[in-house]
């Protein structure tokens, strides 16, 4: 590494007062360092298949899943393959759940459904035993997703945790939780809010944001990011 | 090397770190234990749905290469054979115990959770974790100053006599569960059946939550085939396939007291077994 680059992290450290000041190497890269060494000495798989799935971690994001629902909204024959057949409408917005490995991201399956909300029902979801999450079309959970207190509060009192988030819905609406944690991975599809008559598939793509498809928010015309600002740093963030 | 000072510091900190209700003594004697502290003590750590929690504040974070790289080793083992999901989710969710489950950050499980796996399959021993984790540690003395920590395989191992699963070559061009359909006996409910889930008195493992034991539903979905996740934990590749159901509760039904409008609804995927019919 370049002393330009040590700069950069010394500067960082005095402008974020959350970032915690560890420069040694800690516990938990040793332990994955020395554990994906012994794995590749005793072959139980090669530094080759590790590249590879590191490099498909590294490209999934909510990118596809933010259009293909606003694909859906334009489109009602598509609607119908998205509700009907998610993995395959996936493909048509260029994400392929066998990838990487042939049989698909192991720890997320192949089972993908899509939850339509409506007037009167509106879903949310959470995977209360750990933190099963349609990754492949969604990118990797967010860090509250995980935690025990989301988990733990969201089944039982799913309106005072939406309220946290920012959204009221009226006793007419039903509120489902969906709680995925066997094979199932689930994402929502909001209704198209008024104000975006006209608007092309990018533009419905960009209110369609990543809590909107968990169901912790809704699309609203203007809003193009998540509820919560906030982010908490890492100590040696991952390389882009 | 540590010193007496040190070490005395060490247990102070290890014996603040509580694991026991405060209202029974550590090591209680058999008439100490009240049938639901055993449940409680047996009540796999991972299931927390309707657990007793304030609102704290919702952040996102960036996440640590190791983090990644840790997600990726667990991953690169499941493509080659070396176990399913299920094995990873019992053995980084549950048998790290409550202390590491609440104590310890969400990947740091997940680490946890590769090294028990190698030494209990017998992929590596004791000693080659153990001599690795100081070879690695003494790579870095003192501060990295930009540098990043790098894996250093000193050779790659042909991997011919390493035993793997038969599912990561039968799931190929399926994926899971598609590759167990069509291996069940005929599915025992049917779309809109009102079912119970069994009370039943579950050790070690389990994907049933605690909060819809003993309650009342529908069947939403019959949703696939495949073996239940209290066999597949267990690396037993003879287990028998069953069917799974979404089933949808009324939240009224499950919690006592629930303020919310009567419709509102939860539903979760459940494995046959776990269900029993309810006459209407």
């Amino acid at each position: 590494m370049s002393n330009s680059d040590h700069d950069h992290d010394h500067d960082h450290d005095h402008d974020h007062a959350h970032k915690p000041m560890v420069d040694e190497i800690t516990d938990f890269e040793v332990l994955e360092i020395a554990l994906r060494e012994l794995c590749i000495e005793k072959g139980l798989f090669t530094a080759q298949e590790h590249r590879v799935f590191t490099e498909y971690a590294e490209q999934i994001g909510p990118t596809p899943a933010a259009r293909l629902v606003a694909k859906a909204w334009l489109d009602p024959e598509f609607k119908k393959l998205a509700l009907t057949d998610a993995i395959k409408a996936c493909k048509e917005v260029g994400v392929d759940w066998l990838h990487p490995t042939g049989f698909g991201a192991p720890s997320d399956f192949m089972a993908f459904k899509i939850l339509e909300d409506t007037p009167t029902l509106h879903h949310v979801i959470v995977c209360a035993l750990c933190s099963c999450y349609p990754r492949p079309i969604l990118g990797n959970s967010p860090e509250w997703y995980r935690t025990p207190n989301y988990r733990r509060r969201i089944v039982r009192w799913p309106r005072q945790v939406l309220s946290e988030f920012g959204l009221e819905l009226p006793g007419g609406v039903e509120v489902r939780v969906e709680d995925s944690n066997q094979k199932h991975r689930f994402m929502v599809m909001p209704l198209r809010p008024a104000g975006t008559e006209g608007w092309t598939e990018d533009q419905l793509a960009e209110i369609l944001t990543r809590d909107c498809l968990i169901g912790v928010a809704l699309p609203k015309p203007g809003v193009t990011n998540n509820v919560t600002p906030l982010v908490r740093e890492a100590v040696r963030p991952v390389t882009a | 090397m540590s010193t007496a000072a040190e070490r005395a510091e060490q247990l102070a900190l290890v014996s603040r770190l509580k694991t026991v209700y405060p209202e029974v003594p550590e090591w209680p004697t058999p008439d100490e234990i009240s049938h639901s502290h055993w449940l409680a003590y047996m009540k796999t750590p991972h299931d927390v749905g309707g657990e007793l929690d304030y609102p704290h504040p919702y952040e996102n974070k960036e996440e640590e290469q190791w983090e990644l790289m840790t997600y990726v080793l667990c991953e690169v083992l499941a493509w080659r054979g070396i176990w399913v999901t299920e094995e990873r989710r019992r053995i980084g969710n549950v048998d790290v115990g409550r202390s590491i489950y609440l104590g310890l950050p969400y990947y740091a499980r997940w680490l946890w959770s590769v090294g028990r796996l190698l030494i209990e399959k017998k992929h590596i021993d004791w000693a080659e974790l153990t001599d690795r984790l100081v070879e690695v540690k003494n790579r870095y003395p003192g501060p990295l100053n930009g540098r990043r920590p790098e894996a250093e395989p000193k050779f790659a191992g042909d991997g011919k006599s390493v035993r793997r699963n038969q599912f990561h070559i039968k799931a190929v061009g399926l994926g899971d569960p598609p590759v167990f359909a069509g291996t069940a006996d005929p599915a025992k409910f049917k779309l809109g059946d009102r079912i119970r889930v069994r009370d039943l008195p579950a050790m070690f493992y389990t994907r049933t939550p605690e909060y819809v034991r003993g309650a009342e539903g529908i069947i939403a979905e019959v949703a696939y085939e495949s073996p239940a996740p209290e066999d597949e934990t267990w690396d037993r590749e003879d287990a028998k396939s069953e069917w799974f159901y979404i089933v949808r509760f009324r939240q009224s039904d499950l919690w006592d007291n629930y303020t919310g409008p009567n419709n509102d609804t939860l539903q979760t995927e459940l494995p046959e077994r776990w269900l029993e019919a309810v006459n209407v």
